[in-house]
């Protein structure tokens, strides 16, 4: 299991990390200062640190420092959005950045690309007889090869990495087409539609109505 | 060009004008009296050759009643060796010529001017040479005759040539001695000026801290002292602009900075909301949050806008009684007992706006309660003094420290934060007590010591005393 820490002084925004990442399948700890932080990381091992910039006691560019030599990847969660602020932290050796206010969508698509650089996601990804292959780009059913194209590819592996959450249309446009979304939904049904036709996903990539798409899965 | 060379150029022009005016009026002068002088010589000259021809052709033995010609040729052939370089010459009624000297010009002019009772002179020039030429008649033994004579005066002319040539040289030396000296004293004159200058352009490429050296006591000097205050006017002026917009700058990142986090929270949990089924519990801490964030947000632009209507408002001020407002205080603390509160007064009355007087001392009281352990005492206190009513409002909490002093009216500074927010603290209450208190005229003033407590406390002037 992966494991990651959460520094940040506000509760409710550790709440709704803690939240997210625990649904995403990854385990949490979450703590709301740097002194904290700094004890817990000498204690424990993590996967991947979650640190906002300015905390009481200690502040998150010196605990940056005190990371570092760990090799334990960071992304750094901050208000400050100017370009000399998000430089400062890449150049103390942050792997990403994340804004508030941030949605939540994007939180995981960004810890899961900085876990899959260091090879700390599961590659393989499966869903009843439906096997994923994330590193190989291959996909099996039942153990017969599924041939998808790239768009559909990424479309199955964000609906698996979200299981039974609501995926609204912006979202998976915003996370696949990486663009705009325009409001034009033809696209994605179209995607969605062959998805299903390919797996046999007919009742399993329900439509919601008015938002989007949500892969049911029984837990 | 530039104005000490203008000063110069002038200068050089006016002096060679007048100097070369009076030289040419001197030089004119001494060579006219020197010619006049040579010219009564040579007409005294010739009228002692008359007297002399005259007596001469007397005493000549009398062959005949009229002088001969060849008579005439002896005597003044006589007459011109009786001295040196004497030149003569002599004509007849008819202006035939009887005798005539070597290098003697051969022109009539001179006898038409010439009668018995008048001599006359001119002036020639032969052969590089100047001469006075003189014609004088002489009636001698029937015969009138005209004696002209020749006096050398080129010696004059080139002494007036000379005096030129002397002067010229003389008014170049002064011109070249009296330009430098002018140049020196034009540019130590325009000194003042190109300081000015140089601190003007230096100011212009922003250099607003240069000052002009004051190098002369006069006009100019005046001039560069008025400049350097006018310069520290503007200096100040442009410092306090670029403070408001620092502040203002600060305040709307402050504000955005603060503005983010609650936003995130409810963004986060309403996009939970809505895209996820969540169990019970789940549920209501999501929904819990974004209440209590959207709250928070709440009291934050209510806070602002007090601010902002504070600043602008006109202030009505009415005599208050101090009892008034330390009953509503402990009327508003009695219900909180995890503070242990105090009200101390003396009795009196303060000139201000009561409702905004209440604010600023629950905004004082409640930062005292966030700064302290629960339990602790906090005392309020009014005095009457010298100069009005001092409010105090004291605890025993954490204290700031001295470098954040300063900083602690401005919006949304807080020394500890996390603290401050775990108590719905949004940094504001301070900004808004320090407005309403300028509108008093009054300020508020803080004694602190880290972990001793802080006093903070301002002075409600009586009626018609001015404070600082």
């Amino acid at each position: 299991m992966i494991r990651i820490l959460i520094v940040d002084d506000e509760k409710p925004i550790c709440d709704l990390i803690d939240l997210n990442l625990s649904a995403a399948g990854y385990q949490c700890s979450a703590v709301q200062d740097g002194i904290q932080a700094l004890s817990l990381i000498e204690s424990r091992s993590f996967d991947l640190i979650l640190l906002d910039v300015m905390l009481p006691g200690v502040d998150g560019y010196d605990i940056m420092e005190y990371i570092r030599p760990l090799g334990i990847p960071v992304i750094f969660i901050t208000a400050k959005y100017e370009v000399k602020d998000r430089v400062k932290g890449l150049r103390l050796g942050a792997d990403d950045y994340l804004v508030k206010p941030f949605d939540v969508v994007e939180l995981v698509a960004r810890v899961e690309a900085v876990l899959r650089r260091y090879h700390k996601t599961d590659s393989i990804l499966s869903v009843e007889d439906v096997v994923v292959d994330v590193d190989g780009r291959r996909v099996t059913k039942a153990g017969r090869p599924v041939e998808l194209t790239n768009k559909e590819f990424g479309l199955l592996v964000l609906f698996i990495r979200n299981k039974n959450v609501a995926l609204f249309r912006e979202s998976l446009y915003e996370q696949v087409w990486e663009g705009e979304y325009t409001g034009d939904s033809r696209t994605l049904d179209l995607h969605v539609q062959r998805l299903r036709k390919k797996l046999g996903w007919e009742r399993r990539l329900a439509a919601v109505y008015k938002v989007g798409y949500r892969l049911e899965v029984p837990e | 060009m530039r104005f000490s060379r203008k000063l110069l150029l002038w200068t050089i022009i006016i002096m060679a004008i007048s100097l070369g005016f009076s030289g040419f009026y001197f030089v004119n002068y001494v060579f006219e009296t020197a010619l006049t002088r040579e010219i009564g010589q040579a007409m005294e000259e010739s009228s002692i050759l008359q007297f002399a021809f005259q007596t001469a052709a007397l005493n000549v033995p009398v062959k005949y009643d009229v002088l001969s010609d060849q008579t005439i040729e002896q005597i003044t052939d006589n007459l011109a060796s009786g001295g040196s370089g004497r030149r003569l010459r002599v004509l007849d009624q008819q202006g035939q010529g009887i005798y005539t000297g070597d290098g003697f010009p051969d022109d009539k002019a001179l006898l038409s001017q010439t009668d018995p009772v008048h001599d006359a002179y001119e002036i020639i020039r032969q052969e590089e040479r100047c001469y006075i030429r003189t014609c004088t008649v002489i009636d001698v033994l029937n015969r009138t005759l005209y004696l002209e004579t020749m006096r050398d005066v080129t010696e004059v002319f080139r002494e007036r040539q000379l005096g030129f040539t002397v002067y010229r040289r003389v008014t170049l030396l002064m011109l070249v001695a009296g330009s430098v000296l002018m140049h020196g004293i034009s540019s130590w004159l325009t000194r003042p000026i190109r300081l000015l200058t140089r601190a003007t352009r230096r100011m212009a490429e922003g250099e607003y801290t240069y000052r002009a050296r004051k190098v002369s006591q006069d006009e100019l000097g005046q001039l560069t002292l008025d400049f350097n205050r006018m310069a520290s006017a503007l200096e100040e002026n442009v410092g306090k602009l670029e403070e408001e917009i620092k502040s203002r700058e600060d305040f709307v990142a402050a504000f955005a900075h603060e503005l983010k986090t609650p936003l995130t929270a409810i963004i986060g949990y309403a996009d939970m909301l809505r895209s996820r089924r969540l169990d019970e519990e789940k549920l209501f801490l999501s929904a819990n949050y974004i209440y209590t964030e959207g709250k928070r947000l709440e009291a934050m632009s209510f806070r602002l806008l007090d601010i902002m209507v504070t600043k602008r408002s006109e202030l009505q001020v009415q005599q208050v009684d101090v009892s008034q407002l330390f009953q509503y205080l402990s009327h508003m603390y009695q219900a909180d007992h995890t503070m242990y509160f105090r009200f101390i007064y003396d009795p009196g009355s303060v000139r201000a706006e009561p409702n905004l007087m209440k604010s600023v001392l629950m905004n004082l009281v409640d930062n005292a309660c966030k700064a302290s352990e629960p339990g602790s005492l906090i005392q309020v206190t009014g005095r009457a003094e010298k100069q009005g009513y001092r409010f105090f409002v004291e605890d025993q909490g954490m204290g700031i420290p001295k470098e954040e002093q300063e900083k602690i009216t401005k919006a949304f500074y807080m020394v500890d934060k996390s603290r401050s927010r775990s108590r719905n603290g949004a940094g504001l209450g301070l900004a808004l007590c320090s407005e309403i208190l300028t509108l008093h005229g009054s300020r508020l003033e803080i004694e602190s010591q880290v972990g001793k407590g802080t006093t903070m406390s301002f002075l409600l002037p009586w009626e018609g005393q001015v404070t600082v």
